[in-house]
């Protein structure tokens, strides 16, 4: 009885413990490849790869400043996402700002 | 002549007994999770115990200083004579100048002794977000991890900058627009080392210059 319960208690520590981290600030630019449920593909401007990330409830999307729904983010629109997370393949959105295409070079 | 006794095998727990363990670990795991998971991770605290214990700040985290290379020579901190600050080596300077791409921002720091002075001119192909600010190395003294000198919209700045805590001292540039911009810094100073921090979290170390760069070749 002891032994099993001690068992629980360290399981417990253990996957408690194991998800607290540290995370850093990123900012992806590009376009909207699709948004199914809560995430959120974006194509990136600079090289083409498409970053996944997550809305949460906290999440902001915006047009010139002014809160907008997230049905706004339709595939095509360019936008710049800040986000957090411990790698650039564990995001959760801060914030997505829809913003006008950049200017061709 | 005795036999040798055999121990009991062990009773398997009663299925009650499962029962009662399994729901002691999910009680204690419950606990952990509202007052220690959810609010260092995530900030909500409905128990009041994360903010009692300090953990609610890591789901908030204070900025933590970006440390910039350790400098090759001796941290270069004035001793002051009167109205001079006088130096160990030679102050070193540098010329940095970089294209923002729409929407993207990058910072620009110096590492600079408590009262290192360095001077500055910079100027951008068009307005920026700007910040001119330090972040305070580890052990050098109390007060705000990060402090802002200067924040506005700009698009040029020249100055002088004296360093108020030991640390990265320098800009935040970001780009507001759809057109790309180009910014060009020059500066002279008491620093040992730069980092360039882009907006996809790269770091990169910048090679200074040093005064006899400037005497090469003269002929004297």
């Amino acid at each position: 009885m002891i032994r099993i319960t001690v068992a629980g208690i360290v399981a417990a520590l253990v996957l408690g413990v194991a998800s607290l981290s540290a995370h850093d600030n990123y900012r992806i630019i590009g376009t909207v490849v699709k948004l199914a449920g809560t995430t959120l593909d974006v194509k990136q401007s600079k090289d083409g790869q498409t970053v996944s990330m997550e809305m949460t409830k906290t999440s902001r999307v915006t047009r010139d400043k002014k809160k907008v729904a997230t049905t706004e983010l339709k595939a095509g629109i360019h936008v710049v996402v800040d986000a957090r997370g411990d790698t650039i393949l564990d995001l959760d959105i801060v914030e997505v700002r829809i913003v006008p295409a950049p200017a061709k070079k | 002549m005795t036999s040798p006794t055999q121990a009991p095998a062990p009773a398997p727990p009663s299925l009650s007994m499962l029962v009662r363990t399994t729901a002691i670990a999910l009680i204690i795991a419950g606990v952990i999770l509202v007052t220690i998971v959810l609010p260092a991770e995530y900030g909500v605290d409905p128990t009041g115990a994360g903010r009692v214990l300090g953990l609610t700040a890591i789901a908030s985290p204070a900025v933590v200083p970006v440390e910039a290379p350790g400098p090759a020579d001796a941290a270069l901190a004035p001793t002051p004579n009167g109205p001079l600050g006088i130096y160990a080596a030679a102050f070193k300077f540098d010329a940095f100048e970089i294209e923002l791409a729409p929407y993207e921002y990058v910072e620009y720091k110096y590492r600079l002794e408590k009262d290192a002075t360095m001077l500055y001119s910079w100027h951008a192909t068009g307005a920026l977000k700007h910040d001119l600010h330090g972040e305070r190395a580890a052990g050098a003294g109390d007060g705000p991890a990060e402090q802002s000198f200067d924040k506005a919209d700009r698009r040029q700045a020249s100055g002088t900058l004296t360093a108020p805590f030991a640390g990265i001292h320098g800009w935040y540039w970001e780009n507001p627009g759809a057109q790309p911009i180009t910014i060009r810094l020059t500066s002279a100073g008491y620093y040992t080392s730069a980092v360039e921090i882009r907006s996809d979290r790269t770091r990169h170390t910048r090679t200074l210059r040093t005064i006899e760069t400037l005497h090469k070749g003269d002929g004297k």
